[in-house]
């Protein structure tokens, strides 16, 4: 790209310099390029701190990033339950269960299972999408039960709605979502249900459609993980179960 | 009906005494039907409103006893009660008055001078703040006086006996769960058109409003423009699709409706002034209402709708001001 | 330092000039973020951080920023020490990071950063454009912690609340007590606007209060009498 000399453009982009510079400047042109030249300069030196910062605190953040993920997971089964790496043993059943449930995580103790916490989603919230997180205890033949339950993610209208989520529920001795840690994995679907639904569990009056939502979709996740619990720990780590949820095919990267 | 001698214009006194008169058949309809608890919360509300009108006016310095005994405060007060569930508690109603006319009312300059119809910016004010609260309404036929009385003076908040969904939000409920509409309206909380029980009640609302256009005390088209405007949105949207959509007459006799076609979208100072401007308001407040009514958060969307209309009023007067005689229209 | 100089940056800042309440700029962070006070302080103190260091590289380079291009490079030096701080709060206080979100990224754009810069750091010494910059971001966050404070009382009747986003073991106060129940709507953004319309109003009634003592100080007695 060639300038005529007598046509400066102010608006040099600095990263085109140095463009092949005739033999006479005129004093406009010469102004420009050293303009050029200065916001190159800086642009060089300034990404230069933004590149050294993001070296010496990518470890850090990583390391935060997993911390947080990991303090809902702590909040529904505790880390003195297993001792294998969590977020390392993870499987991705979105596309399996037809995205009844997300991401599933395996709980060992001594290569034993212990739980599986799973990721699973309500499409029919007051304010849209709810994404939930709930840990299954794995004991004997029909004895599994549901550990704990949390929303990670919400749109419910606030004070009315958003008594699904413990943090904002005004009853913090009794928060809504802890009726659901104890309940037995095998319940029929048809029971897992508000009470004004002819189901099992509790709503708030004038707020039953968030109840709803949450229930029902931890009902789906529940059976959905709760049949195919021998599988889902026999597959390897980063798999994508097939959907029929028996088959567990490797994911090919 | 029509007198043809020239009218006096009517003390500001006597205008309130006469909202509040057609306001009874549908406080009657109320007690009947729902439960004499509205009554209490009616009678905090009044001297929560006075109280609040006479320590606001002696803060501004400005004389008390005009302004307290001209019943403004009372309608304002009134209004706004009917507007919340009959149930909410006490200070529920007393801070909704105090919002109303300390903030609504005082702050933008007292009576004449307030942009927002103050009963419904405390309406809007209460719902955001307390929409659980403010989202429990009595059902129909459990008129327990006691009861009621328990859940606006005491603490506790047991109301799963005495409430019930009101028919908006259990058509919204339904159509959320893909019911359609017909089957919907076929279960208990509903009667004839509009919500079991509180038909009846927004009938006395009407029967009051065609009382206040024959007396003249309000402008026939404001409550014409508002039911045209929620009516006629209804009605496209009903002829649409029956399935998914209530009928106009539903809406009509739901929620606020009638209410607001009489007794909110009329109040003088809030609302446009010129003829043609009363018409553009009163529609716009009935359209904006059906819509958040039916796709927004929140279980009724008058209150909000009529705020909206409210800060367009300079707008709507200033466009439709009729030109004076001999005078051309500006570009 | 000249005492007088640093008295003068203070009044300024803190008060004559406050960003939040006299020239009202940047508002966004200010009505998104003051829903709490340990949300407010923080980003107050991000503010604060990143004007120092933003006066501070401005005047210290201000002799080889060519004129024409003071502006981009102004933006350009903002916008590195807004991302320097950006990844720091989510490497060290990735809780709080979460919370204040796309506000910090933001702070760029907060135009009390870029005409700070433009105004006074491209004129005055080092030290003067650092001590400009802290006193305008304190005076941003005095009213930050005062807004966030309110809301946070009489929203939900606590103060404090995710103080161990900071300093991990100490609790918030409940100072109102378990029984009220809340004031959601000075939580949520119209509240922003009504405490923050409040505060102005105050603002403004002090000044006014101080202008008429000072013409009743300076005036003849006759006219002092006069309400």
């Amino acid at each position: 790209m060639s300038l005529p000399p007598s046509a400066p453009d102010p608006a040099l982009p600095p990263g085109d310099a140095p463009a092949p510079i005739p033999a006479r400047q005129s004093p406009a042109l010469r102004g420009a390029l050293r303009a050029a030249f200065g916001l190159a300069a800086f642009t060089a030196a300034f990404t230069a701190l933004m590149a050294f910062t993001h070296e010496i605190t990518r470890e850090r953040i990583r390391a935060a990033v997993a911390e947080q993920q990991m303090r809902l997971i702590d909040e529904i089964l505790p880390r003195a339950h297993y001792d294998n790496a969590l977020l390392a043993d993870m499987i991705d059943a979105d596309g399996g269960s037809g995205g009844a449930v997300g991401r599933i995580w395996r709980a060992r103790r001594g290569g034993e299972p212990v739980a599986l916490v799973f990721e699973t989603f309500a499409s029919d919230g007051y304010g849209g999408r709810i994404e939930l997180i709930a840990a299954l205890d794995i004991r004997g033949e029909g004895q599994s039960q549901v550990r704990g339950v949390r929303v990670s993610a919400h749109r419910e209208t606030p004070g009315l709605g958003d008594y699904i989520d413990p943090a904002k529920d005004r009853d913090k001795e009794h928060p809504w979502i802890a009726q659901f840690s104890g309940v037995d994995a095998g319940l029929p679907i048809a029971r897992w249900a508000v009470r004004k639904d002819g189901g099992d569990f509790d709503y708030r009056t004038g707020a039953t459609v968030s109840a709803r939502a949450v229930t029902r979709a931890l009902g789906h996740g529940l059976a959905w993980v709760n049949a195919r619990k021998d599988a889902l720990f026999a597959a390897p780590a980063g798999a994508r179960p097939g959907a029929d949820g028996q088959t567990v095919e490797p994911v090919s990267q | 009906m029509t007198s043809p001698h020239i009218r006096q214009p009517a003390s500001v006194q006597r205008v309130m005494l006469t909202v509040l008169l057609a306001l009874a058949p549908g406080i009657a309809a109320y007690v009947w039907q729902i439960g004499a608890g509205i009554l209490v919360n009616l009678a905090i509300a009044t001297a929560a409103a006075l109280a609040a009108e006479a320590l606001v006016l002696k803060l501004r310095a400005r004389p008390v006893t005009p302004a307290v005994t001209d019943g403004s405060a009372v309608v304002t007060a009134w209004l706004m009660v009917l507007a919340f569930p009959s149930i909410v508690p006490w200070w529920l109603t007393v801070l909704g008055v105090l919002f109303a006319i300390v903030a609504a009312k005082h702050l933008y300059g007292g009576i004449g001078q307030n942009p927002f119809n103050p009963a419904m910016a405390a309406y809007c004010a209460m719902i955001v703040a307390y929409p659980a609260l403010m989202s429990q309404w009595p059902a129909a036929g459990h008129g327990d006086f006691a009861a009621q009385l328990q859940l606006i003076l005491g603490g506790s908040r047991e109301v799963d006996a005495v409430t019930g969904a009101t028919a908006l939000d259990t058509l919204r409920t339904g159509l959320r769960n893909h019911a359609d509409v017909h089957t919907i309206l076929a279960t208990g909380a509903f009667g004839f058109i509009g919500g079991r029980g509180w038909e009846w009640i927004a009938a006395g609302y009407l029967a009051g409003g065609l009382f206040l256009i024959a007396t003249r005390s309000i402008d026939w088209r404001l409550p014409l423009g508002f039911i045209a405007g929620m009516g006629g949105t209804a009605c496209l949207f009903w002829l649409a699709a029956p399935e998914r959509f209530a009928s106009p007459l539903f809406h009509l006799a739901s929620g606020g409706a009638m209410l607001a076609s009489f007794f909110i979208v009329t109040d003088p100072v809030t609302a446009a002034s010129t003829p043609r401007g009363k018409l553009i308001f009163a529609a716009g407040a009935g359209i904006i209402a059906w819509f958040v009514r039916v796709f927004g958060a929140y279980p009724e969307g008058i209150a909000f709708a009529v705020l909206l209309m409210n800060i367009c009023v300079p707008l709507i007067d200033h466009k439709t001001q009729p030109a004076a005689f001999g005078q051309r229209t500006r570009p | 330092m000249n005492l007088q100089r640093l008295k003068e940056s203070a009044r300024n800042g803190l008060w004559r000039q406050n960003p939040g309440l006299a020239q009202i700029l940047g508002l966004c962070p200010i009505l998104a973020i003051s829903t709490s006070m340990v949300n407010a302080v923080s980003l107050g103190i991000a503010t604060v951080l990143a004007m120092a260091l933003s006066n501070l590289a401005v005047a210290g380079l201000r002799r080889w920023i060519a004129y024409e291009i003071r502006i981009p490079v102004f933006i350009l030096i903002i916008a590195a020490l807004v991302t320097v701080l950006d990844l720091a709060f989510n490497a060290f206080l990735h809780s709080l990071y979460l919370v204040l979100g796309i506000f910090i990224p933001l702070i760029t754009t907060n135009c009390i950063v870029l005409a700070r810069a433009e105004a006074y750091a491209a004129k005055n010494s080092v030290l003067d454009s650092t001590l400009d910059g802290i006193m305008m971001g304190l005076g941003l966050v005095w009213v930050l912690a005062l807004l966030g404070a309110l809301r946070e009382l009489i929203g939900g009747g606590t103060l404090f609340s995710g103080i161990d986003m900071i300093f991990p073991g100490l609790a918030p106060l409940n100072v109102l007590g378990g029984d009220y129940p809340g004031f959601l709507l000075i939580l949520l953004p119209p509240g922003a606007f009504f405490t923050l319309g409040i505060l102005i109003a105050g603002y403004n009634a002090i000044n006014a209060r101080r202008a008429a003592r000072q013409a009743a100080a300076t005036s003849p007695p006759a006219s002092a009498s006069a309400p």
